[in-house]
C-alpha cells in the first residue's frame, strides 16, 4: 500500500513540475541510492568494506552505453549487460573477500577502483577517456520533450523496488544471516549459513545495483565521462552509506538526499570536498555513528514493543526430526586429535554418544574439553582421526551442514548477534526455507515471518524469557543472554545439542532454570553433549560421564562410578591426594 | 633495452623501492600496536613532501629542511591517533570493526584538501636535496646515475636498517611486542600502553615524512600523490611479511624495480600494472602477513 502511494507520488512530482531542475536533482539522488542500498546491505550487514565500489558504476555505465551508441542495440538490452558485467566484477571479488578480510578486503577493493578508473581514463579509443562518450541514447521512451520526466520515473520506481525488497530482507533471514556473518561467523555457522556462499552472493548482489545505477546513469544525459567514476565518487558512495545510517533501512536513501545536496550547493567550489567528506566521516564515526536514520529513528521511538503472544502450546516449538531409536550409538569418534603447530591439544579421543542420553564431557581447564566441541561442531578440523554421526563420516562436512544435520552448538563465550533482538537472534535459528527462488520468495512474504515469530516465541517462553523478545541482545544481562543462545540452539530443534559450559557464569536461579531445560530436552529424545564444570550439575543430569586430562581420556563410565575414581580425583584436585605436602 | 638504462632504471626502481619499504614499516608498527593501519598515511607523505618543497625553496639546508617537515608531521601522527583511532579502540561501533579505516581514510581526504588550499592542484617539482642541480650524475663504472636517486636508495636504506634496530635492540622494541601480546598484561607489567601506542603511530608519520622528503626531488608532487604510496606500500608489506626483516626489503625493491620497467616499457598504462600486481597479490598471499594470530572459538 505504502508502495503504490510512493510510487504515485513519483508519476505526480514527474508531472507536475515544469521545471527540470529539481528533477535532475531528483534522478540523482535515487541513482546515487540505488548504489547506496547495495553498498548498506554489503558494509552495513555483512560488514564487508569496499572502498572502490565506483568501479562497478563504471563497468554498468560503459558496458550499457557501448552497446547503445556502438552497436546500436536496445536500452534495455545494454542496460541488462552493464548489470551482469559489473555483478561478473562482483563476483570476482567476492571470491577474493573468501580469502581476504577487513582491511586486506578494503585495500583490494580500492585498487579495483582504481584499477577501473585508470582503464577507463587512459583506453580513450574505447571509453573516449575523460572527454567522455558524446550521444549515447537516452532513456525516455521516444519521447524525447519529456525525457527528464521519464528519467525521472525510471530510476524512482527502481529505487522504489530496491528499497522494498530491502525493506523486507532487512527483517528476513537474509537480512539476520548477513549481519551474523558480519558480527560473529560462528554464529552464522552455528545455525547452518554457508558463510562462503553468502559473502560472495553479497559482494554480487551489491555489484549488480550499483552497475544498474551506473548503466541508468549512462542514459541520463546521453554524456559519459570517466570524471564520474573515480576514487571521489567511491568515497561520496561511502559517506552517503555512514552519514545516512550504517545497517538501517532508510540509511542509504537519507546519505543520498544528503550528499547530492550539498554537491549540487558546492557545486561553484569544489575544492573544499575533501574538507567536507573528511570532516563528515570523522564527525558522523565520533559523534553520529547511527547516523541520520539512527537518529530519526530514535526521535520518533517508533520502535515499538510487539507482545509475543502467539500460540500456547509448546508442541509449536518442536519440529520432530526423524531422530536414532534411544539406546543407538550416535556419534562416535576415533582416535581423534587435535595439535596446534606441535602442541598437543587432544588424543586419541574415543567418544562413544548414546542417543537419548546426556554425555559430560569433564576436565581441568586446558584438558581440551573446547577443543574437542570445535572438533566435533566442524568449526576446527582435527589433526588425526575421524568422526561419525549415525554412522556417518563427518570429515568433510563443514560446520554448517553439520547443524543442518541435527547437530546444534552452543558456545562457552557466547556468539549471538547483539545489534539484533532476541526474537530475531531465535528466530534466525530457525530452519530456512527450501533453497532457491521458492525459499527467496517466502522470506519476501508475510506467512513465514509470522510462523517463524510464532515458533520463536514459543521457544523463548520455554526457556522463560519471552518478555525479553523484542530488546536488543546488546542490552541483556549475561545470564539472559546465554538462555538466549541456549534458546537459539532450540529453535533449531537439535538431534545432538553440543553444550559448551551451559550453566557457568548463571546464577542459582538460572542455573536451575537451565537444568530444568535439559531435562525436559532429553525427556523430547534429544542427546546432550555437556562440557561443564559445576559437578553437582553434572553428576545430577549426566548419564555418562568422560573425563579429559592434558588432551587424553582418563575415565569414561558412569557418574557414581567416575566420583569414585582416584584418577579423577587427582586431576581435579591438582595433585595426588596421598602424596599431599609433608 | 640498452646495458645503461637498464641499470638506469634498476636504480630509481630500487630508491622507490626503499621508499615503499618505509611506508609499510610504518604500516606495520602501527598495526603491532593497534592492529589499525592509518588509510591516510600516504597523505601524511604528501604533506611532508610540499613542507620538504616549500623550505628548499627558500633555501633552508638539507637537514633543516628533513627535521622540519618530520617534525611537523610526527605531530599530525599524535592528531591522528588521537582523533582517528584511539575512540574507536574496543569499543562497538555501528561499522563494525572497521571504523578506523573510514576515519583514517577521512583525515587523509582533509589533509588532502589542505594542500590544495595551500599549493594548489598542479604538479610540483621539488629542488634537489643531496645534489645542487636536480640532473646531477654520478659516474660509476661508465654508467652515469641521478645523484639524488643514488642517494635517496641509500638513505632508505640506513632507515629501514634504524628501524630494526629499534625494534629488535631497544627496550622499546620490547614494549611494542609486548603490547602487541596483550595490552592488559602489558599494563599490568608497568608498561605505559597509552604512550607505546602514540609511539608507534608517531613512528609510523616519522617514516612516512621521511619518505615523503626523500621521493620530493624524484617524482612530480601533486595532492592526491599519497594514494600511490598507500596502496603500494601495503602491497610491499603484504608480499614481504613482517617476521622477516630481509622479505619486506626485498618485497619493497622488486616492487619499485618491477614498476620501474614498467613505466619504461609502457609509458601510458605503467602505473596500472603496480595496482594490478597489489590485486593479484592480495588474492594470492591475503593473509598471515602480519603474522596474525589465529584465534580457536570457544
Amino acid at each position: 500500500m505504502k508502495i503504490v502511494l510512493a510510487a504515485m507520488a513519483i508519476f505526480i512530482a514527474a508531472f507536475s513540475l515544469d521545471n527540470h531542475y529539481p528533477l535532475l536533482i531528483g534522478q540523482n539522488i535515487f541513482l546515487l541510492a540505488i548504489v547506496a542500498i547495495g553498498l548498506n546491505v554489503l558494509f552495513g550487514w555483512s560488514g564487508q568494506l569496499s572502498i572502490g565500489h565506483a568501479g562497478f558504476l563504471a563497468l554498468g555505465a560503459y558496458v550499457s552505453a557501448l552497446l547503445a551508441l556502438k552497436l546500436k542495440l536496445p536500452l534495455l538490452i545494454g542496460i541488462g549487460a552493464g548489470v551482469m558485467m559489473a555483478s561478473a566484477a562482483g563476483l570476482v571479488l567476492g571470491l577474493v573477500a573468501l580469502r581476504a578480510k577487513s582491511h586486506y578486503l578494503a585495500m583490494i577493493t580500492l585498487a579495483f577502483g582504481v584499477i577501473v578508473e585508470i582503464l577507463v581514463q587512459r583506453w580513450v579509443g574505447l571509453t573516449g577517456g575523460s572527454m567522455g562518450l558524446i550521444g549515447v541514447p537516452r532513456l525516455n521512451f521516444g519521447d524525447p520533450a519529456r525525457g527528464t520526466q521519464w528519467m525521472f520515473i525510471v530510476t524512482g520506481l527502481a529505487w522504489l523496488a530496491i528499497q522494498a525488497a530491502n525493506n523486507r530482507l532487512s527483517v528476513s533471514r537474509i537480512g539476520w544471516g548477513l549481519r551474523a556473518i558480519k558480527e560473529s561467523e560462528p554464529a552464522a555457522l552455528a545455525v547452518g549459513i554457508d558463510v562462503r556462499v553468502w559473502k560472495a552472493a553479497v559482494f554480487v548482489a551489491s555489484a549488480a545495483l550499483a552497475g544498474l545505477s551506473g548503466a541508468l546513469f549512462a542514459h541520463q544525459s546521453g554524456y559519459v565521462s570517466s570524471d564520474a567514476f573515480g576514487l571521489d565518487k567511491s568515497v561520496s558512495l561511502l559517506i552517503a552509506v555512514v552519514i545516512g545510517g550504517l545497517g538501517l533501512r532508510y540509511g542509504a536513501i537519507l546519505g543520498a538526499c544528503f550528499v547530492v545536496l550539498i554537491e549540487q550547493a558546492l557545486a561553484s567550489r569544489f575544492e573544499v570536498s575533501g574538507y567536507l567528506y573528511g570532516g563528515a566521516l570523522l564527525a558522523v564515526m565520533l559523534y553520529l555513528p547511527v547516523g541520520l536514520a539512527g537518529l530519526a529513528d530514535s526521535l520518533a521511538r517508533r520502535r515499538a514493543v510487539r507482545s509475543v503472544d502467539g500460540a500456547r502450546s509448546q508442541d509449536v516449538m518442536w519440529s520432530d526430526r526423524d531422530g536414532p531409536p534411544a539406546g543407538s550409538l550416535l556419534l562416535e569418534t576415533r582416535q581423534l586429535g587435535k595439535s596446534y603447530e606441535g602442541v598437543v591439544a587432544l588424543e586419541n579421543v574415543n567418544l562413544r554418544v548414546v542417543a537419548g542420553t546426556v554425555h559430560a564431557v569433564i576436565g581441568p581447564n586446558g584438558a581440551g574439553k573446547s577443543t574437542l566441541v570445535n572438533l566435533l561442531s566442524g568449526m576446527d578440523a582435527p589433526s588425526q582421526g575421524e568422526t561419525l554421526y549415525r554412522g556417518q563420516d563427518l570429515a568433510a562436512v563443514p560446520p554448517h551442514r553439520r547443524t543442518r544435520l541435527g547437530m546444534v552448538r552452543t558456545f562457552q563465550n557466547l556468539q549471538l548477534v547483539n545489534e539484533l533482538s532476541v526474537i530475531e537472534n531465535v528466530m534466525l535459528g530457525l530452519a530456512p526455507p527450501a533453497f532457491g527462488l521458492r525459499g527467496l520468495a517466502a522470506e519476501f512474504g508475510d506467512q513465514l515471518r509470522e510462523s517463524r515469530r510464532q515458533h520463536a516465541a514459543a521457544v523463548l517462553r520455554f526457556v522463560e524469557i519471552a518478555d525479553l523478545a523484542d530488546r536488543k541482545v546488546a542490552d541483556l544481562a549475561y545470564g539472559h543472554r546465554k538462555l538466549c543462545e541456549l534458546a537459539r540452539a532450540i529453535a533449531q530443534s537439535p538431534t545432538l545439542m553440543l553444550l559448551d559450559e551451559p550453566i557457568a557464569g548463571l546464577n542459582e536461579h538460572e542455573a536451575a532454570i537451565v537444568a530444568l531445560i535439559l531435562r525436559k530436552l532429553k525427556a523430547r529424545g534429544a542427546t546432550l553433549i555437556l562440557i561443564e564444570h559445576n559437578m553437582p550439575f553434572v553428576m545430577a543430569i549426566s548419564d555418562r560421564i568422560t573425563v579429559l586430562n592434558y588432551g587424553r581420556v582418563i575415565a569414561d563410565d558412569e557418574p557414581a562410578v567416575i566420583q569414585r575414581n582416584p584418577a579423577v580425583v587427582a586431576a581435579y584436585l591438582g595433585g595426588a591426594v596421598d602424596t599431599a605436602v609433608p | 633495452m640498452n646495458p645503461v638504462d637498464l641499470i638506469q632504471v634498476l636504480v630509481s626502481g630500487v630508491a622507490l623501492g626503499g621508499v615503499y619499504t618505509l611506508i609499510g614499516k610504518g604500516m606495520f608498527i602501527t598495526y603491532r600496536t593497534t592492529q589499525t593501519l592509518n588509510f591516510g598515511q600516504g597523505d601524511l607523505l604528501a604533506v611532508a613532501a610540499y613542507l620538504a618543497l616549500t623550505l628548499a625553496t627558500a633555501g633552508a639546508p638539507a637537514p633543516v629542511v628533513l627535521v622540519g617537515s618530520v617534525a611537523a608531521v610526527a605531530l599530525l601522527g599524535m592528531v591522528v591517533e588521537r582523533v582517528a583511532v584511539r575512540p574507536f579502540q574496543d569499543r562497538p561501533h555501528a561499522a563494525g570493526a572497521l571504523a578506523w579505516i573510514l576515519t583514517t581514510f577521512g583525515f587523509g581526504l582533509i589533509l588532502q584538501n589542505m594542500l590544495v588550499s595551500v599549493w594548489g592542484k598542479s604538479k610540483q617539482y621539488s629542488p634537489p636535496l643531496f645534489s645542487t642541480k636536480a640532473d646531477s650524475l654520478v659516474t660509476l663504472a661508465e654508467v652515469r646515475f641521478y645523484r639524488e636517486e643514488l642517494a635517496v636508495a641509500l638513505a632508505s636504506l640506513v632507515i629501514v636498517g634504524l628501524f630494526y634496530l629499534a625494534l629488535f635492540r631497544s627496550r622499546w622494541g620490547k614494549q611494542v611486542a609486548a603490547v602487541a601480546f596483550d595490552k592488559a598484561t602489558s599494563a599490568l607489567l608497568g608498561i605505559d600502553v597509552k604512550r607505546t601506542v602514540v609511539s608507534s603511530y608517531v613512528l609510523m608519520a616519522m617514516l612516512a615524512a621521511i619518505s615523503g622528503v626523500l621521493i620530493g626531488p624524484i617524482v612530480t608532487i601533486q595532492p592526491h600523490i599519497g594514494l600511490l604510496f598507500l596502496v603500494k606500500g601495503f602491497a610491499v608489506v603484504s608480499v614481504g611479511g613482517f617476521t622477516n626483516p630481509i622479505g619486506v626489503l626485498v618485497a619493497g625493491i622488486a616492487f619499485g624495480v618491477v614498476e620501474g620497467f614498467a613505466n619504461y616499457f609502457d609509458s601510458l598504462f605503467g602505473d596500472l600494472y603496480a595496482y594490478v600486481f597489489v590485486f593479484f597479490i592480495l588474492i594470492f598471499r591475503p593473509t598471515g602477513l602480519f603474522g596474525e594470530r589465529h584465534q580457536g572459538v570457544r
